[in-house]
């Protein structure tokens, strides 16, 4: 059988005497889209940075189609496959977009060495990078300082930077925080419309843009899993319903 | 480039290149100092400007590449083909080894550069029997290359401008190419450079070692106008110089280093003719720098540009 792209297993992270992270196994098929979802501080955004080596865990182990990952730094795992976004938008506010696509197309191949040629000698990038602000909608921002853009273009910027590194599995991590019902609707529009090849693992609080796009949801609750199912199983139970929802 | 520039370099080469027919001795001597101090200034401004590390430690690649080519050439009589070379060397190597220090960040890098800087003073000062402690090494000989030598102070400042322009072109090659690019996304934001792919403590590391290799070819040079070279070469203040140059001319440009090596020099020596405490002075503008013109002169003069070039809104 094929192995699965993500494998989690007793998975722990403990900030002081706390356990952000407490145990946690999962697993999602080559192709999944897989939604995480749970109450403010259950550990999901600790659970991300663990398993794309941002944060190294207490304990537990990560693999990636097979290979364990755990020891691997966070740039080896990228180079491996792993794209992530950032809950909180994390792109280059001095850099122009482009210059910011620049450096998601360069950085998993050999040419982020090159020191004798100038940027704008490679043409095959620059057309590249104008392809990828054109898929979520802002070529005509290329040439802008990325600080002069609204938050909107920059979380729109985000998911464009964590594409361009040629992804197996893609992490998003809240991509349509703090953005307008219409913005929210667009770039979960575009979600929507990635490639199947690409493995989707999402961390996002609005219930009904995650269970649109899952096809399994995993519940975390306290650093646990608590359910794991199809969007209806999810919808269905009463203990969800109960940590997430606040209410019988 | 625009026109403008272009126009604006082609003078500022043509002003450089009549120097020592126009302003005599003093001036052309002082201006060999200002490219050769900004030469180092702009060494440390590829880690202060580009990659947003603070390194004070510069003085030791100088020193040690002045010290190398001082020894070779005075005592083991080692022609100026070899020395030089030797001297860059020597001086990439030891910032190959001080590299290590971009395991840290902030605060931490700053002050393991200080303590490594501290290293090499030490060495210069009480290693006498080797550095000739502190009257250093004397009477270095013009540089030659078999029979075709520096004669004069002029000839050896055009030596020098000839290879700081070679430099700052090449810099300018380096700066914006993807590794360029690669540490100013390092300086906005590393944890994002991580994620896209980056080792970025490799990437500062190379960046460290380039730096090093700049910082001791203008040690080289220094050595060489400067005649004899002691423990000074390799002190702190140097490598605090190097970096308020960089931060008064315009940190992470090219021009800047060299214009605010230009200020420091210009300054220190004028002062330094009526008043005792010019280091006071020098603390002052450096102050005023960091308070009111933080983007240095260039930022200055943009500010100016756009001011006055600026069409005027239309009126409600």
């Amino acid at each position: 059988m094929t192995p699965f792209a993500i494998e989690v297993g007793a998975l722990a992270k403990v900030f002081g005497g706390l356990a952000a992270v407490d145990g946690v196994s999962l697993s999602v098929a080559a192709g999944e889209r897989r939604v995480l979802i749970g109450p403010n501080g259950a550990g999901k955004t600790t659970l991300f940075h663990c398993i794309t080596g941002t944060l190294k865990p207490t304990r537990g182990s990560v693999s990636l189609f097979g290979r364990d990952v755990t020891r691997d730094a966070e740039y080896r795992r990228t180079a491996l496959g792993m794209g992530r976004t950032f809950q909180i938008t994390n792109v280059f506010p001095e850099l122009t977009l482009l210059e910011n696509m620049t450096l998601a197309i360069v950085g998993t191949d050999r040419r982020k060495w090159v020191m004798h040629r100038s940027v704008g000698a490679f043409a095959e990038v620059r057309r590249q990078a104008l392809e990828g602000l054109e898929a979520v909608g802002l070529a005509g921002r290329a040439a802008q300082p990325v600080k002069l853009v609204s938050y909107g273009e920059r979380r729109q910027l985000e998911l464009a930077l964590a594409l361009n590194t040629r992804p197996k599995v893609l992490f998003l991590d809240e991509p349509c925080a703090g953005l307008s019902p219409s913005e929210r609707q667009r770039i979960s529009k575009m979600i929507g419309a990635l490639p199947r090849d690409i493995t989707l693992v999402m961390i996002e609080h609005d219930m009904d843009v995650a269970l649109a796009l899952a096809d399994r949801v995993t519940v975390l609750h306290q650093g646990k899993v608590i359910l794991e199912g199809t969007p209806e199983e999810v919808r269905a139970n009463a203990e969800v319903r109960e940590v997430y929802f606040g209410h019988g | 480039m625009d026109r403008g520039r272009l126009a604006l370099g082609l003078v500022a080469l043509a002003a450089a290149l009549a120097l020592p027919y126009v302003a005599g001795p003093f001036w052309t001597g002082l201006a060999t100092q200002m490219l050769i101090f900004g030469l180092l200034a702009l060494s440390v401004d590829l880690l202060l400007g580009h990659a947003g590390l603070f390194s004070l430690t510069h003085a030791s690649f100088f020193a040690v590449s002045a010290y190398t080519v001082a020894i070779l050439q005075v005592r083991y009589a080692v022609p100026t083909a070899l020395a030089a070379p030797a001297g860059i060397l020597a001086g990439t190597l030891l910032a190959a080894v001080f590299g290590i220090s971009v395991r840290t960040r902030g605060v931490y890098f700053i002050l393991i550069t200080i303590a490594l800087g501290y290293v090499v003073w030490g060495v210069a000062h009480r290693w006498s029997s080797f550095t000739g402690g502190d009257n250093g090494v004397t009477n270095v000989p013009f540089p030659a290359i078999g029979s075709v030598g520096v004669a004069s102070h002029t000839q050896y400042y055009y030596l020098v401008l000839a290879v700081v322009i070679l430099c700052a072109l090449g810099y300018r090659v380096l700066i914006r190419s993807p590794f360029g690019l690669g540490l100013r996304g390092i300086k906005a934001s590393e944890t994002r450079m991580q994620s896209l792919g980056y080792r970025t403590s490799a990437h500062l590391y190379a960046a460290f070692v380039l730096s090093g290799a700049l910082a001791s070819l203008a040690g080289v040079l220094y050595v060489y106008y400067n005649r004899f070279v002691n423990p000074v070469a390799s002190s702190f203040p140097i490598s605090v110089e190097a970096a308020l140059m960089a931060i008064v001319g315009g940190s992470g440009t090219i021009i800047g280093p060299f214009l605010g090596a230009g200020v420091v020099l210009g300054l220190r020596n004028w002062v330094s003719s009526f008043f005792e405490m010019h280091h006071a002075i020098m603390g002052a503008v450096f102050i005023a720098t960091v308070l009111w013109a933080p983007d240095g002169l260039v930022g200055v003069a943009g500010r100016l540009r756009a001011r006055f070039s600026q069409p005027k809104e239309p009126g409600p």
